[in-house]
């Protein structure tokens, strides 16, 4: 009872004590700015779990497997250009549209909403001849529809689609490309693993833009071996002058297991040191804001208006749906992991259609977890995080706490607060008590890692939020909706 | 007592404490007879055993049957690994008093027991009865040969623990001065001699391990003359191993040790030898009789506190608790009195009965335990302090000699500021905290205690650096620091590397001698600083392990003492502040902040790393800015794996100590102790 105390306005008990839970709808309440606040909409119980509107489809085949590459796929020779009549192709789709058809949905009124996002990851989803694709589409509007606006978007690999099958795919509905590029030198294409070379890459990038793709990425990777600064320039150069609306910048991580794992150690010769990569990371924020593109998330960069609808799914925490092998979806707060072996694959869906599995989950959410991934994932964004959202959810000693974690970020340059108009707070200002006064105008309305080196420490950064929360004692032992 | 002569067996400091313990409870066949026996002597199994003793219709022992003439108290003293533990389990097993040979169930379950109670740092007794069948210079005469009551009372062996050594030979007429036949006299030999010479007892010199075939009784036997003065003729020749020459070891003791010289009809005065807590029974007393008698059921009183008891149960230990209702002059056993706690029970305490306190005279010889060696001890996780807490106040309740206050350190927050007796002590003390009860210690760098004299007149006993001002605002006007005479016995090749190790660690040649044409035996005077931390692993490295060393406190010297302040960021760390002395303050300085440029890692912002004396800036490192931990990497969608990595990221900082900004690792506190 001493807990409804700190937070009255905003927490009503559960009148038996449970496990630290709370309610789903109060997940992505946090960032939807369109959501009426909770109270006002929370008397009915259908409202327990929001019915996801996104998404993400894998398609595992790849000619090769790429030298850091540790996704689950299926690497069907490099030879393997057109896939038609790939009988390992062929049954993978049907085993996909086997498990939409098996996942279950929540026969309610509220969840009438059609998709709104689908994003082809991989694998090589260009792989894919576009019948099958159309048969998932198919698959997929049968089962939870599909708005007419539904932004569609499919990883797209140089040297794996021709113009013909573009514009098949654009026809199939497919409105925004992810092209694959990774890098602009044939050597260091090569000695990644990938199977196109620097040719494929242009030719890719004209059918791209011949077809009239509007909304494309060019997908960029930063810190391989033997890249120089010279090169990362030229990659990132000949990025911008391709003029796409969207660059995603990944930095290479050397997963255990890959080739480069079993080469390489992280900083150490031929990979970049440190330094370098946080240079690379820098030239790369540096070169793309000039050319206007909005840095909006930790790796990803767009011209106004062109940010990824689907991902923004992931950073909202918002649930989605995930299809295939070694997928990963959210659907009434579960996060649930796909095999990632076919055979393994194919009995879960077995087991998914007879009923023995299910995929998604209507118990209630963790309190502390949501938090963790709420901050997690809000803090990868320019946004940052949304404190007054944020305070509704989970109280005002947990939003005090971090400012008290994050402060001395401030003064270094790592964080960034910003008020209600989102200006920033000048660092002079920032013991000013005022700021911290909910009811202030001048408060704190927002926190953001700054760019590029709140980013660069990110994980560093997150995890001091980790621990504020992990040593949060008065959360709300139970949330439910009021009555 | 079996952990402690296995901790001075092993003396080789911090590092072999793991293997102390090993050896307590990984028992290896070996050694585990020895063991078991000496826990039934420690503690004689309070719950278990010695009820069933007083249940079960057992004969009582009837004491007045030995008056002082029939009485020996004796001790063995010897060096390390001479076989002091197995002449004396030899000893037990002749007089029946423990049964020979191993594999009684019994004997595992108690140990069990003893476990579960923890093991005690003490000094034991036994009591033992002998008929003295050969025909000494009293039965030639045609006497019958009489039962004597031995009681052997034994002692830690190790130097830390010199001041209950003292204490326990203040109740003997004499010793055994055990020597091995091979290694001949070394710096324990020569240190415990000299306790028991100053103490004018009787000395049975006895060659042991005269089966080795490196055994050279004949050299050892001209050592014993040049060091000691000891008569070639007296030394006895044994074997504790095949029990070789240990008939004569008894009749020597009784020819040749004179009975307690007490007065039967005198007032009772006895010396508290030892105390231990029992659970069932509180706290169990060892006491020697010096005068009169003690019977079930007086009024005592103790001399150092004032404080009455009365003596409910009264007996001797045979080898565990046996009741016998009175203990008359000259006799050692044990006394229950109710005393609630160890503290209470002050060894080197003269008891009275409490109806003649007043007119008394105590014994000579109480002082209380001093304390040499101070460290915090702070809980690795800072939620954990009332689990360190509880620990620490169990087992101070076996061990009143660690004294214990409470701490507060900006960098490691509330702990406790410990005094030992000494290193080892220290290490015990550790180690058990750990692995009995469970609590993760960070161990701040020992200290030893100072004393600054300031220029108003004050002086100020500095237990813990930090809380010495690195600013005074008075003018220090001297400072001393505690020394200790240590001897030293090496192969005589060695002396060149031993003198120069000794000479910078700012040691005083007292003394430098042969003990024969290949042992030299030195005596210096040492600040007990340079001695408390790494001293005795580098006096054995650099003597490929053939050194001997054995240290006995002495006086303070003035010295030229400085603090040397660590500070991050410009922060001073309290936890890590030290008192060297001038000469080395720039060296230690160099090497502390090199190491601890090692052991932090690389944070968000710059750190730099300073050694200052007061606001001089002696030593500097930075440990340059971390310049990119991120994952820019993106899992459909798969955000598990980003969040285990920052959970485990986050796990990693929360067993950092904080201090300002920066995070100190655990590790850092323990390199410390590495440097001198």
């Amino acid at each position: 009872m001493l807990k409804s105390a700190f937070t009255p306005i905003y927490w009503v008990l559960s009148p038996k004590p449970k496990s630290p839970k709370i309610s789903q709808h109060f997940i992505t309440n946090t960032f939807s700015n369109s959501t009426p606040h909770v109270r006002q909409n929370s008397s009915s119980k259908q409202n327990l779990t929001i019915t996801p509107s996104s998404a993400y489809i894998h398609l595992p085949f790849c000619r090769k497997r790429c030298h850091y590459c540790d996704f689950p796929i299926v690497a069907l020779g490099s030879a393997s250009t057109q896939t038609h009549d790939d009988p390992r192709v062929i049954n993978y789709i049907q085993w996909l549209c086997r498990e939409i058809n098996a996942t279950k949905v929540e026969e309610n009124l509220d969840s009438e909403t059609p998709l709104q996002t689908v994003f082809f990851g991989g694998g090589t989803p260009s792989l894919v001849p576009p019948s099958m694709v159309s048969s998932v589409l198919e698959t997929l509007k049968m089962k939870f529809g599909l708005s007419e606006s539904a932004e569609i978007s499919m990883e797209m690999d140089p040297g794996t689609f021709d113009y013909r099958k573009m514009q098949d795919m654009m026809l199939l509905g497919v409105n925004r490309v992810s092209l694959g590029v990774q890098a602009f030198q044939e050597k260091l294409l090569k000695s990644c693993g990938r199977a196109h070379g620097l040719e494929e890459v242009h030719e890719a990038i004209d059918i791209v833009k011949k077809c009239g793709v509007e909304n494309w990425s060019i997908d960029l990777i930063a810190s391989l071996p033997h890249q120089t600064s010279d090169m990362w320039e030229e990659s990132l150069r000949l990025a911008i002058e391709a003029q796409p609306t969207h660059v995603s910048v990944y930095d290479l991580q050397i997963e255990q297991g890959t080739k480069f794992g079993r080469l390489y150690a992280p900083g150490e010769f031929p990979l970049p040191s440190e330094t370098q990569s946080a240079d690379f990371y820098k030239m790369a924020s540096r070169m793309l804001c000039d050319a206007s593109y909005n840095h909006y998330e930790i790796s990803s960069y767009c011209k106004k208006g062109y940010e990824c609808r689907h991902n923004f799914t992931y950073w909202k925490n918002k649930p989605f749906y995930a299809f295939g092998l070694g997928s990963t979806s959210f659907v009434g707060g579960l996060r649930f992991a796909r095999p990632r072996k076919l055979n393994e694959y194919m009995k879960f869906v077995e087991n998914l259609e007879n009923g023995s599995v299910n995929s998604s989950s209507d118990d209630d959410v963790n309190t502390k977890d949501t938090a963790l991934d709420v901050v997690m994932l809000s803090l990868r964004t320019a946004r940052g995080l949304d404190l007054k959202r944020f305070q509704e959810s989970f109280g005002s000693s947990l939003v005090y706490s971090l400012f008290e974690v994050y402060k001395p970020y401030v003064e270094s340059g790592h964080m960034v607060f910003l008020d209600v108009q989102r200006r920033a707070i000048r660092i002079e200002d920032i013991n000013n008590s005022l700021l911290y006064d909910i009811n202030s105008e001048r408060r704190v309305a927002y926190m953001r890692l700054s760019d590029p080196n709140g980013f660069l420490l990110s994980n560093e950064l997150i995890a001091l939020a980790f621990g504020v929360i992990d040593s949060w004692k008065d959360y709300p032992s139970a949330l439910q909706e009021a009555t | 007592m079996g952990y402690l002569r296995k901790a001075s067996k092993t003396l080789n400091q911090s590092n072999c404490i793991s293997l102390l313990f090993n050896f307590n409870f990984n028992l290896t066949p070996l050694t585990s007879r020895i063991t078991h026996q000496r826990f039934s002597l420690t503690r004689a199994l309070f719950c278990t055993q010695s009820r069933q003793n007083s249940t079960k219709e057992k004969p009582i022992i009837d004491l007045s049957q030995y008056p002082p003439e029939l009485v020996r108290n004796f001790s063995i003293i010897a060096h390390v690994d001479h076989g002091k533990s197995t002449l004396a389990d030899r000893l037990l097993e002749l007089t029946g008093t423990i049964k020979k040979g191993l594999g009684q169930p019994q004997y595992l379950d108690k140990l069990q027991v003893e476990r579960e109670r923890g093991i005690t740092v003490k000094a034991q007794t036994a009591t033992m009865f002998y008929k003295n069948i050969i025909n000494g210079v009293d039965c030639s005469d045609g006497k019958e040969p009489h039962n004597y009551l031995l009681n052997l009372i034994d002692t830690p062996g190790h130097v830390d623990f010199s001041y209950e050594v003292s204490r326990s030979l203040a109740a003997c007429q004499g010793v055994l001065l055990v020597v091995d036949a091979a290694q001949g006299v070394q710096a324990q030999t020569v240190a415990n001699f000299y306790l028991a010479f100053e103490s004018n007892l009787s000395i049975i010199p006895v060659i042991n391990k005269i089966d080795q075939p490196t055994a050279d009784p004949d050299r050892v036997k001209s050592q014993l003359k040049s060091m000691f003065d000891l008569d070639p003729s007296d030394a006895l020749l044994t074997s504790a191993k095949t029990g070789m020459g240990l008939e004569h070891v008894l009749p020597a003791v009784i020819e040749r040790i004179p009975p307690p010289p007490g007065k039967s009809d005198s007032s009772l005065r006895m010396l508290l030898l030892d105390s231990y807590f029992d659970e069932y029974r509180g706290v169990i007393c060892h006491v020697a009789v010096v005068d009169g008698a003690l019977r079930k059921g007086d009024k005592i009183s103790s001399a150092a506190t004032g404080k009455s008891y009365e003596a409910l149960d009264i007996g001797i230990m045979h080898p565990e608790l046996t009741p016998t209702g009175i203990l008359f002059t000259g006799q050692v056993g044990y006394v229950i009195s109710g005393m609630r706690s160890t503290k209470e029970a002050r060894i080197g305490d003269t008891i009275y009965h409490s109806r003649s306190a007043m007119d008394m005279e105590p014994l000579p010889g109480f002082k209380a335990a001093k304390h040499m060696v101070f460290s915090g001890l702070f809980p690795a996780d800072g939620s954990d302090f009332e689990l360190l807490n509880h620990a620490i106040e169990k087992l101070t309740c076996n061990d009143a000699s660690v004294s214990v206050a409470k701490e507060t350190s900006t960098a490691l927050g509330l702990g406790f500021r410990c005094g030992f007796l000494g290193l080892l002590h220290m290490d015990v003390f550790h180690q058990r905290l750990e692995q009995e009860y469970g609590a993760h210690i960070i161990s701040t760098v020992p200290t030893v205690p100072y004393i600054y004299e300031y220029a108003d007149g004050s002086k100020l006993e500095v237990q813990n650096p930090a809380a010495l001002p690195s600013n005074p605002k008075q003018r220090v006007v001297a400072c001393w620091e505690p020394t200790v005479i240590a001897t030293i016995v090496i192969p005589s090749e060695y002396v060149g590397a031993v003198i120069t190790l000794v000479s910078e660690r700012r040691g005083e040649q007292l003394e430098y001698s042969f003990i024969d044409s290949q042992r030299v035996f030195m005596k210096y005077r040492l600040p007990l600083r340079e001695i408390v931390i790494d001293f005795y692993n580098e006096l054995k490295s650099i003597t490929s392990g053939y050194a001997s060393f054995d240290y006995e406190d002495s006086d303070y010297q003035a010295s030229d003492l400085v603090k040397l302040d660590i500070l991050l960021n410009g922060q001073p760390v309290d936890a890590m502040a030290t008192i060297v002395h001038n000469s080395k303050a720039y060296r230690v300085g160099r090497e502390l902040v090199e190491k601890l440029k090692k052991v932090i890692d690389r944070q968000m912002f710059e750190i730099s790393v300073q050694a200052a004396i007061g606001s001089k800036i002696i030593a500097r490192e930075t440990i340059t800015a971390m310049r990119k931990n991120v994952l820019a990497k993106c899992y459909g969608g798969d955000i598990t794996r980003k969040r285990k990595l920052l959970e485990k990221q986050k796990e990693g900082k929360k067993r950092m100590k904080r201090v300002g900004s920066v995070d100190i690792p655990q590790e850092a506190f323990h390199e410390l102790l590495k440097v001198s």
